[in-house]
């Protein structure tokens, strides 16, 4: 239902910033998540970035979550 | 400076302006043009025996375009009208020998565009040597057209008529190129992105020609981009198309800006590219006669059996191991948003 | 962002060993459009073991417009008010058109890729209206777009009243949801642990869904009814709180209208000042579209369809009234919609 893309800050001003999409660049609104840096990865919907992005992979929750290590149940 | 209805009225200003095109476009070739109705071609001087003349068929196409925006990266609507027709007449086979081209532009049009213009038409048509041989140009009232629409015809002459529908089971597809890049440049300036991809506008008559006898089936897959030009191929052919997904030929800056508008990629339109299906044994071949003209070239997927019930179409083996069918585009290309 | 592809073989071969523990028929079900997409695209559905059957829910928000909504604001458009909406929604019919089709008879009808654009062309067009849709995930920015003086159009709606009623409103034949990735980022994992069913919030890769449909076997296995969270690089339990707070400080909660369904009780969200709300800046010419005028064929089954206890050719519309060029219900709207897909393929 809501179409989100991964991009990555490469440049920063006020609640505008340059997010690159491999290899594609756009300007986005950052007004929703307010602490990005340049660096930082983010998804955007419609023109904003709703979320901050981490590095943290499901795939690796799953393993985790097999060994009884980490319940990622909420 | 902007063109008036008068541009277009045949008096002063209209024959000023033809002047001003003819010019730019340099001289028909071997065709004559005395500026009267129609030009024409003495077809002694293609240099014929009798006998070729025999094996040859004259092919005609025409094309309406209007693109919008009319200047993007990578190219302009002129440089689109020449090489569309070019291309057009190359897919199939053909040697292309003159194009014919008519303008309707709208009132208040800025003259130095639409110089801008024609010298982007003349600049292509010099390079790929085809001479615009006759034209015509209009003027209609503000609001009656968006900006300019440019309308050619191109005749071509060749030995062995390629079409869509001479896929055989067994053969390879190959695509001259990585796919897409002109819808890229189109959508980009639309919609404000940025990246190093430019329009893959350019003409394939070269290329085509150079490995015109081992090809069995062809298409430039403008409009529709693969996905529909690929299904009408297949549905030509009766035969079933099965494209690897390790292999397809678009940059990631495509696939990212298909993803990013929410447009499938397959559905993305090239100027300059085409797609053809040869035998698996002339495949290596043809491909390193491709890489000559764009290193990018490549094998794609591969021509079966029909499936019974289904007839022809098109597939997608995925890297998941599925096999998924692409389908037939439904017409504008329409951002969304989920 | 995913990168372990070569995963994927693995992946396939644990949901193949959790499946044929279950010995049983599983229903499992994806209610969002980005994630039909992701399993049409990677033809995920032939991948998977003959016991398990992935549906497809109501479809994005598009599809879920009601008629009347769409009917709205063409009225608006065509009493002369500049529109501007996102341009997955100029084709869908209301009772008497499209937005695309008023368009084509003059009036002024923009399709937008964001809320930034609507702003901009109001510089032109002051009197202009946003058409704003989409569930959480796409309201903050209408909200802003308030903030910023933008005249709306509200067919927003909530995503969890719809789970619940469809949940409730009859028999379900659903053991498990593939959950939003997208909502969750705004709403947080919390909302969800009320609906009492097996969900695994997931993001929109292949691999993904993979695991999201992994770990519902493991819960239909376990007899376990819990909100698991795959997509963990992006969705935090709490949400985004910035997003939420600019959602309640704009947007007040009514009834929402779903096309197919009807009215579903606090499902959708309306402008709060009164000004900027279209609804109540344009009621006389609202006021004036004769709905008795409309076509209202009677019979849509899509909640059944949806629900999976009706197949679309039990339907009395399929195919007859109801078609891809003049849909009723969403299941015929959207591409991947069942009914659409039906009658594409079957």
């Amino acid at each position: 239902m809501c179409l989100a893309f991964p991009g990555k800050i490469v440049a920063l001003k006020n609640q505008q910033a340059t997010a690159d999409f491999d290899g594609v660049k756009k300007d986005i609104n950052i007004s929703l998540v307010p602490d990005v840096a340049v660096g930082d990865f983010v998804i955007v919907h419609a023109g904003f970035a709703i979320s901050q992005l981490s590095t943290e992979d499901a795939w690796e929750v799953l393993k985790e979550y097999e060994k009884g290590t980490k319940m990622n149940h909420v | 400076m902007t063109i008036s209805l008068d541009y277009g009225g045949g008096g002063a200003k209209s024959s000023e302006l033809i002047k001003q095109v003819r010019k730019i476009l340099g001289g028909a070739g071997k065709w004559q043009n005395s500026g009267d109705d129609s030009a024409s071609l003495a077809l002694s001087k293609i240099n014929l025996s009798k006998k070729a003349c025999q094996n040859q068929h004259l092919l005609l196409t025409t094309d309406a375009f209007i693109v919008d925006p009319i200047f993007f990266p990578g190219g302009d609507i002129g440089k689109i009208a020449v090489c569309g027709t070019i291309n057009d007449l190359a897919v199939m086979g053909a040697r292309p020998l003159g194009i014919s081209l008519s303008i309707v532009v709208e009132e208040g049009f800025p003259k130095a565009d639409f110089l801008k213009i024609i010298k982007s038409i003349a600049k292509v048509s010099k390079e790929a040597g085809v001479p615009i041989v006759t034209g015509d140009t209009k003027v209609t009232e503000k609001g009656k057209l968006d900006k300019i629409e440019i309308t050619t015809a191109g005749i071509g002459m060749a030995e062995k008529v390629i079409n869509n529908a001479g896929a055989q089971v067994g053969d390879v597809v190959i695509a001259s190129g990585d796919l897409g890049e002109h819808t890229v440049a189109l959508l980009s300036e639309r919609f404000g992105y940025r990246s190093r991809v430019s329009s893959d506008c350019k003409p394939i008559d070269k290329e085509m020609l150079a490995i015109g006898k081992f090809v069995h089936a062809a298409k430039d897959p403008t409009r529709g981009g693969l996905a529909a030009n690929l299904v009408e191929m297949a549905e030509k052919s009766k035969v079933k198309i099965v494209l690897d997904e390790n292999f397809l030929p678009y940059k990631k800056e495509t696939i990212a800006l298909g993803g990013l508008l929410g447009i499938d990629i397959f559905s993305f339109a090239s100027e300059g590219r085409f797609l053809a299906t040869v035998s698996e044994k002339d495949a290596a071949k043809v491909l390193r006669i491709l890489k000559k003209f764009n290193a990018q070239a490549k094998i794609i997927g591969k021509v079966q059996k029909p499936v019974r019930r289904r007839g022809g179409g098109i597939y997608l083996q995925t890297k998941l191991g599925s096999l998924r069918p692409i389908e037939m585009p439904n017409g504008k290309l329409i951002p969304r948003i989920c | 962002m995913y990168k372990s592809e070569k995963s994927l073989p693995k992946l396939l071969s644990k949901i193949e060993k959790v499946a044929s523990q279950i010995k049983r028929n599983v229903v499992l079900m994806e209610v969002c459009g980005t994630h039909t997409q992701t399993v049409s695209k990677n033809g995920i559905r032939s991948l998977l073991p003959k016991n398990i059957k992935l549906l497809t829910g109501p479809g994005c928000p598009v599809c879920v417009t009601a008629q009347e909504d769409i009917d709205a604001v063409v009225a608006l458009a065509k009493a002369g008010i500049p529109i501007a909406t996102y341009g997955d929604m100029l084709r869908v019919p209301g009772f008497f058109g499209s937005l695309e089709q008023a368009r084509s008879q003059g009036a002024k009808v923009f399709s937008v890729y964001s809320v930034q654009e609507a702003l901009d062309l109001k510089k032109d067009f002051p009197d202009l209206v946003f058409f704003g849709l989409g569930f959480e995930t796409t309201t903050p920015m209408t909200a802003m777009a308030l903030q910023n003086g933008l005249t709306v159009y509200s067919s927003h709606k909530l995503f969890l009243p719809a789970m619940d009623a469809l949940l409730e409103a009859g028999q379900t034949k659903i053991d498990g949801f593939i959950s939003p990735g997208h909502i969750a980022t705004i709403i947080g994992t919390r909302p969800f642990e009320h609906l009492k069913v097996a969900q695994v919030i997931a993001g929109f890769e292949a691999e993904d869904v993979l695991v999201a449909i992994y770990l519902l076997l493991c819960q239909i296995r376990d007899g376990r009814k819990e909100v698991e969270n795959e997509y963990v690089r992006l969705v935090k339990k709490e949400g985004n709180q910035v997003a939420q707070k600019l959602i309640w400080e704009n947007f007040k909660i009514c009834d929402g209208n779903w096309r197919g369904f009807g009215k579903i009780a606090n499902s959708g969200l309306e402008v709060k000042n009164p000004e900027l709300n279209a609804k109540i800046k344009y009621q006389n010419i609202l006021a004036k579209i004769d709905f008795s005028q409309a076509k209202k064929p009677t019979g849509c089954r899509c909640g059944q369809i949806i629900r999976g206890t009706l197949s679309p050719k039990q339907c009395p519309m399929f195919g007859k009234v109801c078609t891809p060029e003049n849909p009723y219900g969403p299941c015929m709207v959207s591409e991947e919609g069942a009914c659409n897909n039906y009658l594409r393929y079957a």
